[in-house]
């Protein structure tokens, strides 16, 4: 009796095991993926380095005289400085750690609750279904960054301000995409064994059939990512997002001014507006969130079976 | 008057936005040509005298509504003129008491709460102006502007308090404030003051119809009917505001005298003639610096002060104009500005407000040449002690030993008063506007407080919220500027008197019985020897206890296009947009 028992249990794993593994090959192959992926990482490494304080630290210090344009003197001025002195780069790389760190945290807050209403509106259905419908279609309709903005300023501004109104308004998709599967999930076989074997609710849909609709929150995962960090720069460049932070937003803020001020630089022996802060900062966001969408397009060939 | 401590100049004009082709809206087309187009670089919290504390809502609420007194425009130094009055108030021989003859034939402007009348505007009278200073007095109206006339007119303070507990009575018979007849109203003060006829002619002591109060009830704030030369078309106080000429308005004369020089400049081409000269005066109000700035260069609007983004690209290295702008006509105008921008320290914190070497170790660690640079562009200096240049009692030999930029002696003094190196200092609260230039300002306090081992926590708010934390006490430090109202050094030493404190313009809300006293001796003298001797010992007292960072003292430099005729900046006149004139000939080109 036990051996068979574990031999069902073997039978059951490694099919889903091959899931995996056979995404994982996949994503392998394709080598535009795997360089995204780099990229994500590097920004990762980047930003827990910057928090930790073992690179482009301490950011706020002056490392020259302000508005200085890029040179290849000193590290901490190829990018230049800001009006306080300080050097861009760093600022762009503590940049990263702000909104690497608001895509994870508002990724975690959000992840969560789509996936628990999804999966019970559509396991339950009934009008706990319709209950659950008719607020993410709500949500859904009142235009994101007015939604934003309201939750920011209702919180009082800030990282976890804009953290939790992120969180709060980014689940919709993902709620939608899990209450499907379930609904197509909860009358298959093997739920309804689980079910003639005595599991109860709760274990049917975390232990049963969540595993096997756990690709979709991978790939919802990455897009909320890269949607939470353009939140986070849009937010920080009204003035609501990160505050005393150096986020891209911020810069970008100050760059759109600054652009309008002239000085010298030795490289072209002649003037240039101050553009460098701009340059940093879009250009750092622009790898990490094309990096994530590609990415997120290569997850969902790799794992959605439907694309198969 | 309260002012943001970054903005560059009170009035900025913008233009009927013609917005351009290809899509919009198109704008119903009016005529234009005789339009000044201005602008406020940040929102308009309402339109009601009462509480017109700042520059910007002064400003507007001064374009509708006429105070007994003005300032002549064009005379230095700056002198006061009779405007609803009919000539400057007679005096009696203690000094205490004014009596004012109203101009007959003063209309309000036509307006729906006339009911009456059908909706014309009526005659102005004397007891308009004693219902309109008892607005400013009374206790549940919570004007921002009681302190203009607290303790210095006779029966009006026991008004006021009679008014805490009960309806307040404003047909009451007060002593010091009565309507003689329907066009004399004689002012008795409490003792001589050689400030008071100041406060008349500021925006707090503008006369309102009781009627219009009555009708729109809290909407008043949105609804002007004053005697002014300019009457509101429209009202969006994010983002525009129109006015256009009062067709009622009186027969008033541009002045016919000025200082040396004007003539030479062309400010007395117009004299003698009726204003006002515009039709319309279109505000649009720029959060942020840079549309502002392009707005001028694009000649849609009409005077702006110079972003400190923009400086090097308006004004070159010797502060005179570039040749490009030069070459289309601009011309620009630099004044010393009588103001002072501070960092406020907040007396009522239990914390920063008991704790003086905090502040004056914090003081000491203020380094304002960098910022004089940064977001002045080098027009301004720094400041030793609450006077600007230009009034008495300002002490140009003075140092004030905590402005002496010293980092050491700075941590010495953190440390002694308990936070050695900023340890078990928790994050100090710093309110702060919500724009960029802000922004900026507050990173360069933070930066220059990191040495110290303090950190800020940062809430920012938009400039109503803004004002409406600081008159609540709320929060350790803020960055503020105040702008005279009138040319005496009391108007700057009033901020530091307890009983001005919040709701009041005493936003530290200091205070200091030594000091009180002082203030009240001084209050009673003319201007003198005497009388400065005092305001330099207050000045000491207050420099000692460091309620405020004292930072600069701004100069102001201003850009008007070639079509904008009789514009001479004035440190105290809201209104003298009155006397501008647009040339739509100059303007097509």
């Amino acid at each position: 009796m036990g051996a068979e028992a574990g031999s069902i249990a073997n039978e059951e794993v490694r099919p889903a095991r091959s899931l995996w593994s056979d995404a994982f090959r996949r994503l392998r192959r394709d080598r535009l993926a795997v360089l995204c992926l780099l990229v994500v990482l590097a920004y990762a490494a980047a930003a827990l380095l910057a928090q930790f304080g073992w690179i482009a630290s301490p950011w706020e210090q002056e490392v020259g005289k302000a508005f200085a344009p890029p040179s290849f003197d000193r590290l901490e001025l190829i990018m230049g400085t800001d009006f306080l002195g300080r050097s861009v780069l760093y600022k762009v790389v503590h940049g990263a750690r702000v909104a690497m760190s608001v895509g994870l945290l508002a990724s975690l807050i959000s992840v969560p609750i789509g996936v628990l209403l999804g999966a019970t509106a559509g396991y339950f259905g009934g009008w706990w279904d319709d209950a659950v419908v008719w607020f993410y279609t709500t949500v859904a309709s009142i235009p994101g960054i007015m939604l934003l903005i309201a939750i920011t300023l209702m919180l009082g501004k800030g990282m976890t301000a804009m953290c939790i109104a992120l969180g709060a308004t980014s689940w919709v998709h993902l709620a939608r995409v899990m209450r499907g599967e379930f609904m197509k999930h909860k009358s298959r076989e093997y739920v309804v064994a689980a079910e003639s074997l005595g599991a109860g609710h709760s274990a049917r849909i975390f232990r049963h059939i969540f595993p096997n609709v756990s690709h979709f929150v991978i790939i919802n995962f990455s897009i909320q990512f890269m949607g939470a960090i353009k939140a986070e720069v849009i937010l920080s460049f009204l003035g609501i997002g990160a505050q005393g932070l150096p986020s891209w937003g911020v810069m970008i803020s100050d760059a759109k001014d600054e652009l309008s001020r002239w000085v010298f630089w030795p490289w072209l022996n002649g003037t240039t507006p101050v553009w460098w802060q701009l340059a940093g900062a879009t250009s750092a966001m622009f790898f990490v969130v094309l990096a994530l969408n590609i990415l997120g397009d290569a997850l969902r060939d790799a794992l959605d079976p439907r694309i198969k | 008057m309260h002012r943001r401590f970054h903005d560059l100049l009170p009035l900025l004009l913008v233009p009927a936005l013609m917005l351009s082709a290809g899509g919009c809206t198109p704008r119903k087309k009016t005529d234009t040509a005789n339009t000044l187009n201005t602008y406020q670089p940040s929102r308009i919290k309402g339109l009601d005298p009462i509480y017109a504390d700042d520059i910007y809502s002064g400003t507007e609420v001064k374009r509708a509504y006429e105070g007994l007194l003005q300032y002549h425009y064009l005379k230095r130094p700056y002198e006061l003129a009779p405007n609803l009055a009919e000539a400057m108030p007679e005096v009696s021989a203690d000094g205490r008491s004014y009596t004012f003859k109203l101009k007959k034939g003063v209309l309000f402007q036509d307006d729906p709460c006339f009911k009456e009348t059908g909706g014309q505007g009526r005659e102005l009278t004397a007891d308009d102006v004693v219902y309109s200073f008892l607005r400013l007095v009374d206790p549940r109206l919570v004007s921002t502007g009681w302190w203009v006339l607290d303790g210095k007119i006779e029966g009006l303070n026991e008004w006021r308090e009679s008014a805490k507990h009960a309806p307040p009575d404003y047909t009451k018979p007060i002593t010091g404030l009565q309507a003689l007849d329907r066009y004399t109203v004689r002012i008795t003060l409490v003792r001589r003051s050689a400030q008071f006829l100041f406060a008349l002619a500021m925006p707090f002591t503008s006369i309102v119809p009781r009627e219009a109060v009555q009708h729109y009830g809290k909407e008043f704030l949105n609804h002007p009917v004053g005697t002014g030369p300019f009457r509101m078309a429209e009202f969006d106080r994010n983002s525009r505001l129109v006015w256009v000429k009062n067709p009622t308005y009186r027969k008033e004369l541009y002045p016919s005298e000025g200082e040396s020089g004007d003539k030479e400049a062309g400010l007395l081409e117009d004299a003698g003639k009726p204003i006002p000269f515009l039709d319309r005066i279109v505000v649009q109000v720029f959060d942020e610096t840079h549309p502002q700035w392009l707005s001028f260069l694009s000649g849609k609007l009409d005077a702006t002060g110079i972003p400190k983004d923009n400086f090097a690209e308006a004004v070159g290295g010797n502060h005179d104009l570039t040749p490009e702008l030069q070459k289309k006509g601009i011309r620009l105008h630099k004044n010393p500005g009588i103001d002072i921008v501070r960092t406020t320290f907040n007396m009522k914190d239990p914390l920063v407000g008991r704790n003086k070497l905090l502040r004056q170790a914090i003081s000491l660690a203020y380094d304002a040449e960098p910022y004089i640079e940064l977001f002045f562009n080098g027009r301004a200096i720094p400041a030793q002690g609450p006077i600007p240049p230009g009034v008495a009692g300002f002490d140009p030999d003075f140092k004030n030993p905590y402005r002496q930029y010293n980092l050491e002696k700075a941590k010495e003094l953190l440390a002694k008063a308990g936070y050695p190196g900023g340890k078990g200092l928790p994050p100090l609260e710093y309110s702060a506007t919500a724009d960029g230039v802000s922004r900026q300002t507050t990173e360069y306090l933070q930066k220059l407080l990191a040495p110290l081992g303090i950190k800020l926590k940062v809430n920012t708010y938009s400039w109503p919220e803004f004002q409406a934390g600081v008159k609540n006490a709320r929060g350790q430090l803020w960055s503020y500027a105040w702008n005279a109202d009138y040319p005496d050094a009391e108007n700057f030493l009033q901020l530091f008197y307890s009983k001005n404190a919040s709701p009041g313009p005493n936003d530290a809300n200091y205070s200091n019985p030594e000091f009180d006293r002082l203030y009240e001796k001084a209050l009673q003298l003319q201007d003198g020897p005497e009388r400065t001797a005092l305001y330099q010992q207050m000045v000491r007292i207050v420099v000692e206890d460091c309620p405020w960072i004292f930072a600069v003292h701004r100069s102001i430099f201003s850009l008007v296009q070639p079509w904008v005729k009789n514009y001479k900046r004035h440190g105290f006149e809201h209104n003298a947009m009155k006397y501008y004139r647009v040339d739509p000939a100059l303007k097509k080109q």
